[in-house]
């Protein structure tokens, strides 16, 4: 046989033809070199709020502690612990929850919309979305990883906070259905947290740039969380915490798959 | 004679060419449309609402204001308006305060990081910065223009929230100088405020050279502002001392809205002696100008109502020329860095 006989085919040499595994966690790589600044801004804002809720906390709750076993109860001494329970004490808390309500959408403002809307506006898009796992695995990889890591974070803060400022549901009068409280006990906040970053990414694809992406992620949630707020909650068929917290979950579920489900169709039908 | 040695014809101009401002402005606008087009468009639609709801409060509060007198404020048709307006146009209201007051910070992180940081980040600052006029007085043009579009734009949003929540500040007991929702979102601080916010990101675009970090950063910064200006409020010398006033009991009504703003209490006696501690404590748990025991004296270190314009131009000049040391590090900036 001559040099140029040509080779016997691999189907002939036994060769495994199975197709190969899809490269999921390779996924797990690439998600943490495009978006470590992300990963490690967000981590090192969670420790910092984990730690002042704690801190802050502890002290609010031994203030409390000592304000209740106050004795005489209308004393000037007693009455200073109030006082000073329901100014300093009261601020701290008041500032704690705007901060932590005001959390979800700056840190879905940042972390959703880049996922997409960078990749097409710098052009690297060509590259990434020529990998074997194809454009629709990656961004579904990416969505996934991230949003999955900031509903978990916003849980536990969530959680923290419902024990940070479980002392002044009595000194003001607050209850479990307090739209402010119930935006940030139970599921509530991890969900909306959730809803707001795939709100990111779907309009991040959509508008095929990050700081339009950025400015419109901010409208669109702050105008869903005000249609909840002043009307949708009214209108829910069941009146107590639990089965309204699961019932406002179900449904911030259910329209972040379909933004997730947005975002990989949008991703699929870019034709450039 | 040669060509190459014509001497200057007589008559011509040897002068500089005019520096080309008026291209710069031309400049802006194609560079910052989006935003120039976008903000006021917002910010349009959002006082096209708050006109609406405003009037829709004012009437409220109009009628809950008027409430017969002879009716006495407690009586019950009083109190179902009180609790109405409390329950509906109250939580609204509230709400866009929040807003409004994150709104300084979003406008000028939104303007102020991109403006040079996309220009350094997708290099093309290297055909910017290498026109005829120069990149420090674009750097100008392009602050100033925007800077006083923007301060244009939030005075008089600001003013339209002022008049917005003026029905509020009664119903809520809000003092104008201490609620940070009220004092920060009006007058001349607002806009002072957006001004800011606007050269905080367009220094942190410079210095930083990529946009999503400069917004980051522009927010945090703001933050550290905005509680600075909070805590250093009751330090502004515009305080009066009064002695026995009776003018605390004026406070609550309609015209003069919320709790009087009293930085400290103390009391002295006759011959102006500091008073013993028991008559001290008796008089500080009463309200401020409550009764006083005869040759005692309540003296009161507190800030009026009526200094809320001196309030204002205070720390809005404080936060001027805040704005003003950071547009001249970003020009700074500018010109000593090479890209």
């Amino acid at each position: 046989m001559t040099v140029f006989a040509p080779p016997a085919s691999r189907l002939d040499a036994g060769a495994d033809v199975r197709s190969r595994p899809v490269p999921w966690p390779g996924m797990l790589w690439v998600t943490w070199r495009q978006h470590r600044a992300l990963l490690i801004t967000v981590s090192a804002v969670f420790c910092a709020a984990v730690a002042g809720l704690l801190v802050t906390g502890l002290r609010i709750h031994h203030d409390y502690a000592l304000l209740i076993a106050c004795r005489p109860a209308g004393s000037p001494a007693c009455q200073g612990l109030s006082d000073f329970f329901n100014s300093t004490d009261w601020h701290q808390g008041e500032f704690a929850h705007i901060a932590v309500q005001a959390a979800p959408v700056l840190i879905a403002m940042f972390a959703g919309p880049p996922v997409v809307a960078r990749e097409l506006e710098t052009g690297t898009y060509r590259y990434a979305w020529t990998q074997g796992i194809g454009r629709g695995r990656w961004t579904v990889a990416k969505l996934a990883l991230l949003g999955s890591l900031l509903t978990i974070m916003a849980f536990a803060i969530s959680q923290l906070l419902t024990w940070f400022f479980a002392p002044f549901m009595t000194t003001r009068q607050l209850t479990d259905l307090t739209p402010t409280v119930f935006d940030t006990s139970g599921l509530s906040y991890a969900a909306w947290t959730l809803v707001a970053f795939c709100l990111g990414a779907f309009l991040g694809t959509l508008l095929r740039g990050t700081l339009a992406g950025m400015a419109a992620t901010l409208g669109g949630y702050v105008g869903l969380a005000a249609a909840t707020w002043f009307y949708l909650r009214d209108h829910y068929p069941v009146r107590t915490f639990w089965p309204m917290q699961l019932l406002e979950a179900g449904w911030l579920l259910i329209l972040s798959a379909a933004l997730i489900g947005g975002t990989i169709w949008l991703v699929r039908r870019y034709a450039a | 004679m040669s060509v190459l040695t014509l001497p200057a014809q007589p008559g011509q101009d040897t002068a500089p060419p005019p520096v080309p401002w008026r291209g710069m402005a031309w400049v802006t606008w194609r560079q910052q449309r989006a935003l120039l087009i976008s903000v006021p468009a917002v910010l349009a639609a959002v006082a096209v609402a708050l006109v609406i709801f405003g009037l829709k409060a004012h009437h409220d509060y109009a009628a809950l204001v008027n409430c017969p007198l002879n009716q006495g404020r407690q009586s019950g048709a009083c109190q179902k308006l009180f609790s109405h307006f409390n329950s509906t146009d109250w939580p609204l209201a509230n709400t866009v305060s929040i807003l409004v007051a994150l709104a300084p910070v979003l406008i000028g992180a939104f303007a102020g990081a991109p403006l040079l940081a996309r220009e350094l980040e997708s290099g093309s600052y290297r055909f910017a910065w290498t026109q005829g006029l120069g990149r420090e007085r674009q750097v100008i043009a392009k602050l100033v223009l925007v800077g006083i579009a923007l301060v244009i734009l939030a005075g008089a949003f600001g003013g339209l929230f002022s008049w917005f929540f003026q029905p509020f500040l009664w119903t809520e007991q809000m003092n104008r100088l201490t609620t940070e929702g009220v004092f920060a979102s009006g007058g001349i601080v607002f806009p002072a405020f957006t001004l800011v916010a606007f050269m905080i990101g367009a220094f942190l675009g410079m210095l930083l050279r990529r946009v999503i970090p400069a917004l980051a950063a522009t927010l945090g910064g703001y933050l550290v502002i905005r509680l600075a200006a909070w805590g250093v409020r009751k330090y502004y010398p515009l305080a009066v001392v009064t002695g026995n006033s009776k003018v605390f009991s004026q406070f609550g009504t309609p015209s003069v809205p919320g709790y009087p703003w009293i930085l400290s209490t103390w009391v002295t006696g006759p011959g102006g002696q500091p008073a013993s501690q028991s008559i001290t404590n008796g008089i500080l748990n009463g309200p401020p100008g409550g009764s006083v025991p005869p040759g005692y004296t309540e003296w009161n270190r507190w800030i009026p109502l009526t200094h809320y314009w001196p309030m204002q131009c205070i720390e809005a000049g404080w936060l001027l020329v805040i704005a003003a040391a950071l547009m001249a590090g970003t020009v700074w900036l500018v010109r000593h860095r090479a890209a």
